[in-house]
């Protein structure tokens, strides 16, 4: 009841704030009018009762006031006044309000993006119900010291029938990534993803149309299923409600449709056209090949400890049943951590560089409001003469202040907005989940917090300065320039502020920008102007034997030499700069093989005997393959010159042999016919690695080769030239798909997306920082100028030489900006420590980068000074000694 | 004499508790009881009545007083009710304290 009255009395005040008044109005007065009417029955004079009855009432206002704050009331009347004021405040300097304004939206703004991609990509929970208990399951050993390694079959196969902590095991196969569709048209090469029984079980999802795959069908012989995506449904198959049950050939192989997913299913990236046929994976001889990834639904209350020791038992077994095989232990991987990978880093050092650019922007608006309060002393002196409180004033300030935030914030989500969008557009794939990246309700009240403390932050210096002062300076100075050395001291401490925010960002995007421009011109081992790559794919149903296989490739590459435009052609199982297909052990005779010690990995891969020709890549010693090796009875390999200075230093490696694959002593030695260059399989930034070459027609290894990549070195465009080359291929082979049909120079930009995209949006954090500071000390110097006016006139009439006064302004707004870079440097330097996994080929701590950002932050302040230093010199003494 | 601080709400509660008044009529009634010993501040008069108001102890609403002007009453609640009383007892029971302690002698104590 009394809260209900008191909620009563409280909205009547807010709803019906002019009602009460009037009636507070009414009953004042009605009182004083009673009073009066009394005194005149007594027989006082009417006249005199009514000033009687006023002069005995005391102070109506006051009382007014009084009854206002008893009626609790006053703090939203006060916060509705400010807010009129401070409106109307911000109306009357349109000027201070735009530009204040559009600092802080660019602040928040650039926040605001910044986190909604955070937001997506490491807060976000995966699209999948409960998804926080998806985890993926990894082979390692004891020692820890071995990467983690995916599933073998026979470790997938024993995992699914004896693990105790998963709900739903699922796996899906890394050996495969897209699939020959023979629809209606053209053969296509479409985006699929082998997966096991329980893949959709597992992560919890249903079909929209028909089922998931129906786990018994996962033993070999069954019949074969396949899942579909949305997009692929409707782009493929026109949406076709009865198309469960339908058979399509993949691979060469029939398959039934058994479901549909709905529009917002993905595995992997948004929207794509992707399908989902059922891996059948049968019981295994051997342990390796470790193509399998695994991963599983905890149980409730399993823990991953718990769950990593249960797998282990598992992995320990399958060591003893292989004992040549060394993993015996197993770690598990939260899903999302697995995804998300290492951009979190990168991440977090763009948040981190944003919110510098946020503070550089808020002792903008700060010092702009310091600067302006010197217009503001004297109205806020007379409103302490008049008897505002100092607490009173501070809270109209801010009032004041987060009106501007608010506009500020207001317009900067909407930057916001724009600047996702931006960079969906500019890096669709620069981040993992960049495709889930959306501005929603978290992002709006991440951006209102932003906003409102930037509003309390640059609010708060100029409030307890402004009401600080005394009411009689603030009503002497006529001029506004009360206790100008305060006040100089505190823009100056701003300025120094931003001075040393902008180091810190510059410093970051100026070893970003250094690391990029080292990818940039790193060398990846061969020249890739002019080169077109296509993936091809022989299906196993028509190329069964490995005669067929290399055959087909022989008479492909010379049809394609022989066309005008191609200067040569090759094939590789695996392409610069990061199309690794396979990593394969190897050892040297000098090497025993010790049960349990692994053996040194390489990059192998399959190549024709022109692959190096037309990459470019230079032979060392030796020779390349020829296509009369095919003849040879013995293995023969090509490696690389990492191989060659780790494994044979100071010897000639032509001639020496190798054993490649699992260990075994059985294994055939394979000779050593040539070194090359170095080439980068692994990304442009990774170090060169051992990497052995193998020609694809060698036994054992054409059936590797069915997906290959063609490359041609040409001297036209590849619009001009793919024509030729797909009647080429379908003139061999009707249902061929041609796919992924890329340049060089295109893959090796996808390659570099990410550091591209850090660099670029770190860049320009760091160049809005620098206009910032700019303005910021502009500002400042030019306020200074002007406050000292008359000083510079008085010097000028006594003579003072005009450089020397430039030199005065250009000095004093040089040591500002020194002093700022001499402060931020320190922290500029552990920025660089925290981002030194970001870097490649430059020092955290390099000099060049230091002195550069220092150099330039000196030169923009100079500039900066440069205009209201001039001002200063050109001083007419005359009008500044009237000046004041 | 002068109001003892904190006594003015015990006062306007005693008041109205009497029957509806409108504010004037509040300061009549309590010098009218008092018989004119006690001044009362007349401006400190409504934002009492404003705050016991909005603490819910009385009520307002608007009336025509005896010489047929609008003018707003305020009545008693029945937590005001419960509340004049306690407060009622308080003060008698301080009261006494009080005055038994002004009222001791030496060979009391």
């Amino acid at each position: 009841m009394r809260l209900w009255n008191r909620v009563q009395s409280w909205l009547r005040a807010i709803v019906g704030r002019s009602r009460i008044e009037s009636e507070m109005d009414a009953e004042l007065r009605f009182h004083i009018n009673a009073f009066a009417e009394d005194l005149v029955r007594s027989g006082v004079p009417s006249e005199e009762a009514r000033r009687r009855a006023n002069m005995e009432f005391g102070g109506i206002e006051r009382t007014k006031e009084e009854c206002r704050e008893a009626r609790g009331v006053s703090f939203t009347e006060t916060l509705l006044q400010d807010l009129r004021y401070g409106l109307r405040m911000l109306r009357k300097n349109p000027g201070f309000t735009l530009i204040a304004a559009f600092t802080l939206a660019l602040g928040i703004g650039a926040n605001t993006a910044m986190f909604s991609v955070i937001n997506a990509v490491l807060l976000h929970p995966l699209p999948y119900p409960d998804s926080h208990q998806l985890v993926l399951t990894f082979l390692g050993d004891a020692t820890g010291s071995s990467s983690r390694s995916s599933y073998g079959i026979v470790d997938y196969l024993a995992t699914r029938e004896n693990q105790k902590s998963f709900s739903h095991f699922a796996a899906i196969g890394l050996g495969q990534n897209s699939f020959t569709y023979i629809g209606a048209g053209e053969p296509q090469r479409v985006r699929g993803t082998p997966a096991t029984g329980e893949f959709f079980a597992a992560l919890g999802v249903q079909a929209l149309l028909g089922s998931t795959f129906n786990p018994a069908s996962e033993a070999p012989g069954q019949p074969r299923e396949v899942v579909l995506s949305f997009r692929f449904w409707q782009s493929q198959f026109g949406a076709d409600p009865f198309i469960i049950g339908r058979s399509m050939l993949l691979d060469g192989q029939p398959y039934s449709v058994v479901g549909v997913m709905p529009s917002d299913f993905h595995f992997g990236p948004r929207d794509n056209d992707e399908i989902w046929p059922l891996l059948q994976l049968g019981p295994s001889e051997v342990r390796p090949p470790y193509w399998i990834a695994p991963f599983g639904r905890l149980k409730a209350g399993v823990t991953r400890v718990q769950a990593e020791a249960d797998l282990s038992r598992i992995a320990e077994h399958e060591q003893h049943l292989f004992p040549k095989s060394s993993y015996d232990r197993v770690s598990i991987v939260p899903m999302k951590a697995f995804l998300v990978g290492d951009s979190r880093i990168a991440l977090f050092t763009l948040q981190g560089a944003v919110l510098l650019v946020l503070l550089i922007a808020i002792v903008n608006v700060a010092n702009l409001q310091v600067a302006r309060a010197s217009t503001r002393e004297r109205e806020l002196a007379i409103r302490t003469a008049l008897g505002a409180g100092r607490g009173r004033l501070i809270r109209q300030l801010l009032t004041e202040s987060l009106v501007l935030a608010a506009i500020g914030g207001t317009a900067g989500f909407a930057l916001a907005q724009l600047g996702v969008r931006a960079m969906l557009t500019l890096a669709p794939d620069a981040l993992p989940r960049m495709s889930e990246v959306t501005v929603d309700s978290r992002t709006l009240l991440v951006s209102s917090i932003f906003s409102l403390l930037s509003g309390i932050l640059f609010g708060l210096v100029p409030a307890f300065r402004g009401s600080g002062g005394g009411i009689g300076m603030g009503l002497k100075s006529t001029t506004g320039s009360g206790q100008p050395a305060a006040r100089h001291r505190l823009l100056a401490i701003l300025v120094v502020a931003e001075f040393s925010l902008a180091v810190i960002l510059l410093t970051g995007a100026g070893l970003l920008a250094r690391s990029f421009e080292r990818l940039l011109s790193a060398t990846p081992g061969f020249s890739p102007q002019h080169l077109i790559t296509v993936q091809l794919a022989l299906p196993d149903a028509r190329y069964p034997q490995e005669s067929q296989i290399a055959d087909f490739y022989r008479q492909l590459l010379e049809r394609l030499e022989a066309l005008p435009g191609v200067q040569s052609a090759g094939i590789s199982m695996s392409l610069p700069p990061n199309l690794l297909a396979l990593q394969n052990p190897f050892r040297t005779p000098a090497e025993p093989i010790v049960p349990g010690k692994e053996l040194h990995a390489a990059e192998e891969m399959t190549v024709s005997p022109g692959y190096f020709r037309t990459l470019g890549v230079p032979l060392i010693a030796g020779r390349f393959f020829v296509d009369a090796d095919r003849a040879r009875s013995d293995q023969i390999l090509i490696i690389n010159q990492t191989l060659a200075r780790q494994y044979f230093p100071n010897q000639d490696p032509v001639g020496q042999r190798l054993q490649t694959g699992d260990a075994d002593e059985r294994s055939p030695w394979e000779t050593i016919v040539g070194v090359v260059g170095d080439v980068k399989y692994q990304g442009l930034d990774a170090k060169p690695e051992s990497t052995i070459y193998v020609p694809y027609f060698e036994k054992g290894w054409t059936s590797w080769s069915r997906e290959m990549f063609l490359v041609l070195r040409s001297t036209s465009s590849e619009a001009a030239l793919m024509p030729a080359v797909r009647e080429t291929v379908w003139s061999m082979d009707k249902q061929l798909p041609i796919a992924s049909v890329r340049t060089m120079d295109a893959l090796l930009a996808d390659s570099i997306g990410q550091p591209r995209f850090r660099t670029v949006l770190l860049g320009s954090f760091a160049a809005l920082s620098l206009i910032l500071a700019a303005a910021g000390i502009y500002g400042v110097i030019s306020y200074s100028v002007v406050q000292r006016t008359s000083e510079f006139g008085i010097r000028i009439a006594l003579g003072a030489d005009l450089n020397d006064l430039l030199c005065l302004v250009l000095t004093r707004g040089a040591k500002l900006a020194l002093l700022g870079v001499a402060i931020g440097a320190p922290a500029a330097f552990m920025l660089a420590r925290f981002m030194s996994s970001l870097l490649f080929g430059i020092a955290p701590a390099d000099p060049l980068t230091f002195v550069g950002v220092s150099g330039l932050l000196l030169l923009v302040a100079l500039c900066a000074c440069y205009i209201p230093a001039r001002r200063a010199s050109r001083v007419d003494p005359m009008v500044a000694l009237h000046y004041e | 004499m002068d109001l003892l601080k904190g006594t003015l709400d015990m006062l306007i509660l005693k008041a109205v508790s009497l029957g509806p008044l409108h504010g004037y009529g509040v300061l009549l009634r309590i010098q009218q009881i008092s018989k004119d010993r006690l001044e009362i501040q007349q401006g400190s008069l409504y934002p009492a009545l404003y705050r016991l108001e909005h603490q819910g102890w009385i009520t307002s609403e608007w009336g025509e007083s005896e010489n047929k002007r609008k003018a707003k009453y305020y009545r008693l609640t029945t937590a005001g009710r419960r509340k004049l009383r306690t407060e009622a007892e308080n003060w008698n029971r301080m009261a006494d304290v009080i005055a038994g302690i002004l009222q001791s002698k030496p060979e009391e104590v």
